[in-house]
């Protein structure tokens, strides 16, 4: 068996997620109910972003890599690893052998926890699969092992729709948008993280009383907000840094060009993502009606991206802080032993915050320092999985350029559970099954901590128990 | 023409969701317009070059176009009440 499927898997391979997927799309469009014109044409719609993205990673690196270098010879400074960002991170896991199953399988996985009574959440953000066919992947690469790929996707598919349960009743009152959880891989691991933090906060005198107005950050820091700015600003400082001044000439046209390229770069991929979505679109329309007219009359929470989120004040002014102070980080880390330079995923950082805010209660100072933590401790994390991070990028048909050694991402690179999947996958097939029962041990807790929430409700207010009650006895 | 700008968090992700029913919608109805997406990072210093802002998260308040809650775009319900306060705002 395995020798028929080597030279098939390995041809597969040569062709690429751009061949591959537009197939894969149209024949799942198809299961789904689609016409075959509208399937296909999603299909390679999807093709399209893989080489649109391709193309753009090749000129971030091309254009960064050496000023980077220049940068660790000149300075000393060695951030050396290129954050290609989300955009990049999701084509990448979309692109690798677990994205081609993440569809089916998270479909699937979302729909048995429904109906055991473990989530509340249908998460209609079939895009939003990517992270899980990140960890899965990355799990995949480490062990060389498929299915425990699949399993490990699978089981963060599960944890996070369990932390977007748990914080839904948070982000519902303080976004105002009743029956929406946020099961995202991005913003969900942080927002859980927040909560002990923000006990602890509680706990400093000083701090307990401090807060800031987002209106003046924004106006103040608005610049750093605008994709094509923060290019342009940060190529031209990298390029300083990394080309110096010796020769005002051909070191003032390696400068510009950087800066320019960077601004093109950062404007560029998540245009590039956007032909993606437009692609999966269909797909994911097609995905939601199948799965609503199997439930009828069944109530549950709607998963969505937490980019619904991120125009809150609170949020942006954090964000609009944590753009320097991430860079400041990130330098200040590098004897340490970070080797990732933020960049793209600088843009990210909304997201990265956007359930912190709520559970700090919209506090600035609070969700400042305890995103400057995580996002500290995580670029450890996305220099530790760089090499295989780039492996899987090579593997899902990405074109890195000569001198370009390694990628990262903060989102998901530096996120909480990649970590833990990473050394999950590390410690070898016990670990990454340990990790997998202790994960699902968490989601059944979560279970548990819901009911106990609803009875408390009910106690609260009686005239409306009966809804609770219904989730209480399934 | 007029031009709607669709506004979320990255002006990739739940944005060409709605940009795409809102293009449908305007079709449908005979309306024509230019539809953009964006993202909400870059309209926080205000200057906003659009007759009306569709947007799934919310709009810093020193903008001044008109602006049309999307959420139900997203999840499905009263989707065709934002979509005909939308096409009343563009005739």
């Amino acid at each position: 068996m395995e020798s028929f499927l080597a030279p098939i898997s390995s041809y597969l391979n040569t062709l690429g997620p751009s061949v591959v997927l537009p197939v894969l799309i149209t024949l799942f469009g198809l299961l789904l109910g689609l016409k075959l014109g509208k399937s296909f044409r999603a299909g390679v719609t999807i093709g399209i972003g893989f080489i649109g993205i391709n193309l753009v990673i090749g000129l971030l690196g091309a254009q960064v890599a050496p000023a980077a270098t220049g940068m660790a010879e000149g300075l000393g400074v060695s951030l050396d690893i290129v954050d290609v960002g989300w955009p990049s991170s999701a084509a990448i896991a979309f692109g690798s052998s677990i994205g081609a199953m993440i569809i089916p399988l998270g479909l699937v996985v979302n729909v048995i926890l429904l109906i055991t009574g473990l989530t509340r959440t249908f998460d209609i953000d079939l895009w939003n699969y990517w992270h899980s066919a990140m960890i899965g992947a990355l799990v995949g690469a480490v062990t060389g092992n498929y299915l425990l790929g699949l399993l490990s996707a699978a089981v963060h598919l599960a944890l996070i729709l369990a932390i977007g349960d748990l914080t839904a009743p948070i982000v519902q009152k303080y976004f105002q948008l009743p029956e929406i959880s946020f099961p995202h891989g991005t913003s969900a691991p942080y927002g859980l993280l927040a909560i002990p933090m923000n006990r602890v906060f509680d706990a400093i005198p000083g701090l307990r009383s401090l807060d800031a107005t987002p209106e003046a950050i924004q106006k103040r820091f608005g610049l750093f907000g605008e994709t094509l700015m923060m290019g342009l600003i940060l190529g031209l400082l990298i390029g300083i840094l990394g080309y110096g001044f010796d020769s005002p000439a051909e070191d003032s046209t390696a400068i510009l060009t950087l800066a320019i390229s960077l601004a093109a770069a950062m404007f560029l991929l998540p245009r590039m993502v956007s032909i993606l979505m437009e692609g999966l679109m269909p797909i994911s329309e097609a995905a939601r009606t199948f799965v609503q007219k199997r439930f009828p009359g069944r109530s549950f929470y709607i998963g969505l991206d937490s980019a619904v989120a991120v125009g809150q004040p609170s949020v942006i002014a954090t964000s609009l802080l944590l753009v320097p102070i991430t860079l400041l980080i990130a330098v200040v880390l590098a004897p340490a032993g970070n080797r990732v330079l933020p960049l793209v995923d600088l843009a990210t950082i909304p997201f990265i915050v956007a359930v912190m805010v709520p559970i700090f209660r919209g506090n600035i100072v609070r969700s400042v320092i305890g995103g400057g933590i995580l996002i500290g401790a995580g670029l450890f994390i996305a220099t530790w999985i760089a090499p295989t991070f780039t492996r899987i990028a090579v593997d899902s048909g990405f074109a890195l350029e000569d001198g370009q050694a390694t990628i990262s991402s903060l989102v998901d690179g530096a996120n909480p559970l990649t970590g833990l999947f990473f050394l999950a996958a590390e410690l070898g097939t016990a670990g990454v099954l340990a990790t997998a029962v202790l994960c699902l041990g968490g989601v059944v807790a979560v279970r548990f901590l819901m009911k106990a929430r609803d009875r408390r409700a009910l106690a609260a207010e009686t005239a409306d128990g009966a809804e609770a009650q219904d989730g209480a006895g399934a | 023409m007029k031009k709607v700008l669709i506004i979320c968090g990255t002006g990739v992700a739940t944005s060409t969701v709605v940009a795409a029913k809102v293009r449908d919608h305007l079709a449908e109805k005979g309306i024509g317009a230019n539809v953009v997406q964006g993202k909400v990072m870059d309209i926080v210093g205000g200057d906003v070059d659009a007759d009306l802002i569709v947007a799934t998260t919310d709009v810093p308040s020193t903008v001044t176009v008109p602006v049309i809650r999307a959420l139900p775009l997203l999840t499905g319900m009263g989707q065709e009440e934002v979509l005909d306060e939308i096409s009343r705002a563009l005739s």
